[in-house]
């Protein structure tokens, strides 16, 4: 008796999985949201002159690259609650550990950005009298942000697909719900297929979108 | 309108600047030459403390421009720069490069900035390029942009470090000419140069630099005619 795929099974599947879906992209999308403002505020903390600063930015991007997601996930979850003596929802501490997480790469797309500008930029900017603040906001900002865009795309798939780890805490997303459907009917082949087509396409969704963009801002220099 | 005094610059052991004096009145051209790694740039960099001093005093407009009281973004807006590079902004047309400094720093209307921009970019001879974007102009047009993006600040004082070096020679012509023109209406102008037909027929003094100091000052006919020191002798025979 040979394996018999079911294309039934897929059929079934796909309006549960889709329920999945929401909760991934929603992870994802609060994730990076978060993950950008943290990064950009690390990655900017990186490039200051303030040691503080430097150290501070510095210890969180080494102890995030550091050390697992799998495990970030579950101190978020199980440990931080014990020792706070409070209970954090999966989704929220999903959310948290996806934007800590993604953060620190950011960080470094950020730094290596706004290293990259030339010097001869911000100096034209602070001697017509701008401030250090306006020179980063007007001129090298700006200019910094269009390199990032590759990268930062590369970290976007990469969160969006790690959202899948959040598994171990219980967070009902795509991954999770195929899971549940397995458990069911039994037809892994059919249900982790239909999974990895769902987020293939979301993926390259997404690359689509950055390309897009990239492509606009490439209009002008 | 700049007073320098026992200027010394050094960059880790090396010592670029070896005690500076000068003194620049307003109005007047100075052009700088001398060799490379003779600390001209840096001399001009010091003035608008894009380089910190090491030690000595320098003074802009009755500013002690080292001074912590002292507004350093404010005495910047008043002495223009001109780089070797441009350093034009990429992302903003000719026309934005040049009214971001009253925007931003002089928190004029943007109607205002971009009459300022125009009255300019009609100065400078290109008005038809406002809505260019840097890497869609010659360097020679770039430097001219350039050149009107620090004069937007009404400066009091224009620094220019080798402002033609990076330009192909027949667009020299045009940026030089801009100067001249500056020059005439009165502006305070350093400028690091080795346009020596500049030099002859604009400046009102000419230095030469050598090794971290100045070894000679003299009026560009005498400079250039009947140079005294052997360094100038030297270094003039062989760049004339």
């Amino acid at each position: 008796m040979g394996f018999q795929f079911k294309y039934s099974v897929v059929w079934e599947s796909v309006p549960i999985l889709l329920v999945g879906v929401k909760l991934t992209l929603l992870l994802t999308f609060f994730g990076l949201l978060i993950g950008f403002f943290l990064g950009t505020a690390a990655g900017l903390g990186k490039t200051s002159r303030s040691r503080i600063l430097n150290k501070i930015a510095g210890f969180y991007i080494e102890s995030i690259r550091g050390t697992p997601l799998m495990v970030q996930v579950m101190f978020i979850y199980f440990g931080l609650p014990m020792a706070l003596n409070t209970r954090i929802p999966p989704l929220v501490a999903g959310a948290v550990a996806i934007a800590l997480n993604s953060g620190a790469y950011i960080a470094e797309i950020v730094r290596g950005a706004i290293q990259s500008i030339d010097k001869g930029q911000t100096e034209a900017g602070r001697s017509i009298g701008l401030t250090r603040f306006q020179a980063l906001l007007y001129v090298i900002w700006p200019q910094a942000f269009k390199r990032m865009i590759p990268p930062l795309g590369n970290q976007f798939i990469i969160s969006l697909k790690d959202t899948s780890l959040l598994v171990v805490i219980g967070v009902g997303e795509l991954t999770r719900t195929g899971q549940e459907i397995i458990a069911v009917n039994f037809r892994a082949f059919e249900v982790w297929t239909s999974v990895a087509l769902i987020y293939l396409v979301m993926t390259l969704s997404l690359s689509k979108v950055l390309s897009f963009t990239e492509k606009k801002l490439e209009i002008r220099a | 309108m700049i007073k320098i005094k026992e200027l010394h610059k050094s960059f880790g052991p090396l010592e670029v600047l070896k005690g500076i004096d000068l003194h620049i009145k307003p109005g007047e051209v100075v052009v700088i030459i001398g060799p490379s790694g003779s600390g001209k740039s840096t001399l001009l960099r010091c003035i608008n403390r894009l380089e910190e001093t090491t030690s000595g005093t320098i003074i802009v407009d009755g500013y002690d421009i080292n001074d912590t009281s002292t507004n350093i973004n404010f005495i910047r807006s008043e002495t223009g720069m001109v780089f070797q590079q441009f350093n034009l902004f990429p992302h903003m047309t000719a026309l934005r490069n040049v009214t971001l400094g009253p925007v931003k720093v002089r928190k004029v209307s943007r109607t205002e900035a971009n009459k300022i921009g125009m009255e300019l970019l009609v100065r400078v001879g290109l008005e038809d390029k406002a809505n260019a974007y840097p890497d869609q102009l010659s360097g020679g047009q770039k430097q001219r942009v350039a050149i009107a993006r620090s004069l937007a600040l009404n400066p009091k004082v224009m620094l220019f470090d080798e402002p033609t070096s990076a330009l192909d020679p027949e667009l020299v012509g045009e940026v030089l000419e801009v100067m001249k023109t500056l020059a005439t209406d009165g502006m305070t102008m350093v400028v690091v140069s080795h346009e020596m037909g500049f030099a002859r027929e604009v400046a009102d003094r000419a230095i030469f630099m050598d090794d971290g100091v100045v070894v000679e000052e003299n009026t560009p006919e005498t400079f250039f005619m009947r140079p005294q020191n052997e360094r100038t002798k030297a270094f003039l025979r062989m760049v004339l």
